[in-house]
């Protein structure tokens, strides 16, 4: 974007390896141990489940469909490398000069750059922006660095991981439990409290049933204390041992992987920031920033996963990023609006939401200034091969005192990110029940309801 | 060592070669033929011919440079040619580094510093 204003820019992107040793191109997370290649995996487990449905339609086959990981995350990992080369021509068609190398501040106004060979260069510049994103984060016990893997080892991972233990109960946890079970691998899940987290939790919960009933073990409120290796191999056997929240009971399990997704690290310990004076939450390691994506020096801004009290999304960082360049080199004001931000959760039953979770709505307005109205829902098409009847749900959360405006959009089924998407624009014009009565709905599809 | 190249014309032939030298880096130059005369009559592969030419020696040593007339306009224009379906080219001129997603393609191929780019990236 700043390019596009004749600005000269240069992009410093290094991917620290894994302590497996696995590392990356071009993109960021969400390209390429994101949102990209677990939508992907999780559309593979659908198309699992879509062949089971399809017999009861009248598909004939009589051969047991099976999944191979590798033709899978070959064809992903290609996707993936088409997507690192595009952003490298357009940074180039753009005049915006790349650099592979692990950037950091020396001093004011100038940032060293080393690359993967260790050959160091300084570059100054007029203004930085800092997006440098999170990794996830592991637990400090024995064995997690060397047995365990983590999302970004997950999607290129050259072998089938076979009976796995995910660790956490994060959306990515889940979904990456998901799409796992999906493609016919046994898996259990690890919680140490609440699923979801941060998420409203009567769906959290209702997501959590559904995974359960549908074969993934849950064992919950136990923590992992150590991880032992029993048998090398691609994939080894590993041994973990646990103990419980809640007393002395220890657990005990044997599994092929053992996946950590128990939450994300913002990367700006290592970046210098203590050279120019750019204040982080020590605890958390996030960056405080005004409504201007600012930090406390006046130069250096920062936009995604690393802000504080932000959400941490893609199309978020983007909007934020490009909104920031055209107030410095377009003369335009608008600020990015981080309200009434949709999302959705791709666990085998997908969750889309927009808007406060009902928690959050009756801590904000309180229990009586709220209506919640709600709704189960069958899908048809999930009829005929007789899927469950009980589980898709919806609810919208209203404002009493401001005309029952719509403030909590949730819904529980499939394509729940395609419905929710028109739902969140509607949000932003100030949605009222009234008009959401008003509006006919669409026959026969989920979002009638 | 240096780089070698390599003429063929038409998808067997081409199959053929790359099979052949499987394990070096493989880039290829998909043009239309030429007549008589030695013209494209592909406009665009006429531009984008000198100015890969003038990149190849910054192609990594042992590199195999494809030089593949794809067929008469007819041929390319028919949407099931075996370029098309088999190794999802969408157009002449195409450059690429074979068995990676890495290619330039069209106006693509007239700018030096992407030629550059697609010759030199790990």
């Amino acid at each position: 974007e700043a390019a596009k204003y004749e600005k000269k820019v240069m992009v410093l992107d290094f991917v620290m390896p894994t302590p497996l040793g696995n590392s990356w191109g071009l993109g960021g997370t969400c390209v390429n141990v994101g949102c990209i290649p677990k939508k992907l995996m999780h559309q593979a487990a659908l198309l699992g489940q879509a062949l089971q449905d399809s017999r009861k339609f009248g598909w004939q086959f009589t051969e047991e469909v099976k999944h191979n990981w590798m033709t899978m995350t070959e064809s992903v990992q290609n996707y993936i490398g088409s997507l690192n080369w595009g952003y490298r021509v357009a940074l180039r068609e753009k005049k915006v000069t790349y650099e592979n190398a692990y950037g950091e501040f020396v001093g004011p106004h100038t940032v060293k750059a080393t690359n993967k060979r260790g050959v160091e260069k300084l570059y100054t510049a007029e203004r930085f922006l800092i997006a440098t994103g999170e990794r996830p984060r592991y637990l400090g016990i024995p064995g997690d660095k060397e047995y365990c893997i983590s999302s970004d080892d997950l999607f290129s991972l050259p072998y089938c991981p076979g009976k796995t233990l995910v660790i956490g109960a994060s959306y990515v946890a889940l979904e990456c439990a998901g799409f796992l079970a999906g493609l016919g691998l046994d898996v259990t899940v690890m919680v140490r409290s609440i699923l979801l987290r941060g998420f409203d939790q009567d769906i959290a919960n209702k997501i959590g049933e559904y995974m359960e009933e549908h074969g993934i073990n849950f064992v919950r409120e136990f923590v992992p204390i150590k991880v032992e290796q029993i048998e090398e191999g691609t994939p080894g056997r590993l041994k973990v041992t646990a103990k419980s929240t809640k007393g002395n009971q220890i657990f005990e399990g044997e599994y092929n992987t053992v996946l950590l997704a128990i939450g994300r690290d913002a990367c700006t310990r290592k970046i210098g920031l203590d050279k120019v004076g750019v204040k982080i939450n020590e605890k958390t390691g996030k960056i405080p920033v005004n409504d201007e994506e600012q930090t406390n020096v006046p130069y250096i801004y920062a936009v995604g996963d690393i802000l504080q009290d932000k959400l941490e999304l893609t199309p978020v960082a983007i909007q934020a990023g490009r909104l920031l360049v055209q107030r410095l080199y377009a003369g335009s004001t608008s600020k990015c609006d981080y309200a009434n931000v949709p999302t959705t959760v791709f666990t085998p039953l997908e969750y889309g939401a927009c808007g406060y979770s009902e928690e959050t709505a009756v801590e904000k307005f309180g229990e009586e200034n709220i209506e919640v109205y709600h709704s189960h829902f069958w899908p048809l098409e999930w009829t005929v091969p007789s899927r469950d009847n009980n589980k898709c749900y919806a609810k919208i959360i209203c404002n009493i005192q401001d005309n029952e405006r719509v403030i909590g959009f949730h819904v529980l089924g499939p394509n729940a990110g395609e419905v929710t998407q028109g739902f969140a624009a509607a949000i932003k014009c100030g949605l009222t029940k009234e008009q959401l009565d008003n509006t006919v709905g669409i026959h026969p599809v989920c979002a009638e309801v | 060592m240096g780089w070698e190249e390599k003429q063929v014309r038409g998808y067997p032939e081409f199959v053929q070669t790359a099979q052949r030298y499987h394990g070096r880096p493989i880039f290829a130059l998909f043009c239309g033929d030429k007549d008589a005369e030695g013209r494209s009559w592909c406009p665009d592969c006429v531009t984008a011919e000198p100015v890969v030419r003038n990149e190849l020696r910054n192609m990594p040593d042992e590199s195999v440079f494809i030089y593949c007339l794809v067929g008469d306009r007819a041929y390319w224009k028919d949407p099931n040619n075996e370029f098309r379906k088999n190794l999802k080219l969408t157009g002449v001129p195409t450059l690429l580094k074979y068995g990676t997603p890495q290619k330039l393609v069209e106006e693509e191929c007239f700018k030096a510093e992407l030629v550059r780019m697609l010759f030199t990236e790990d």
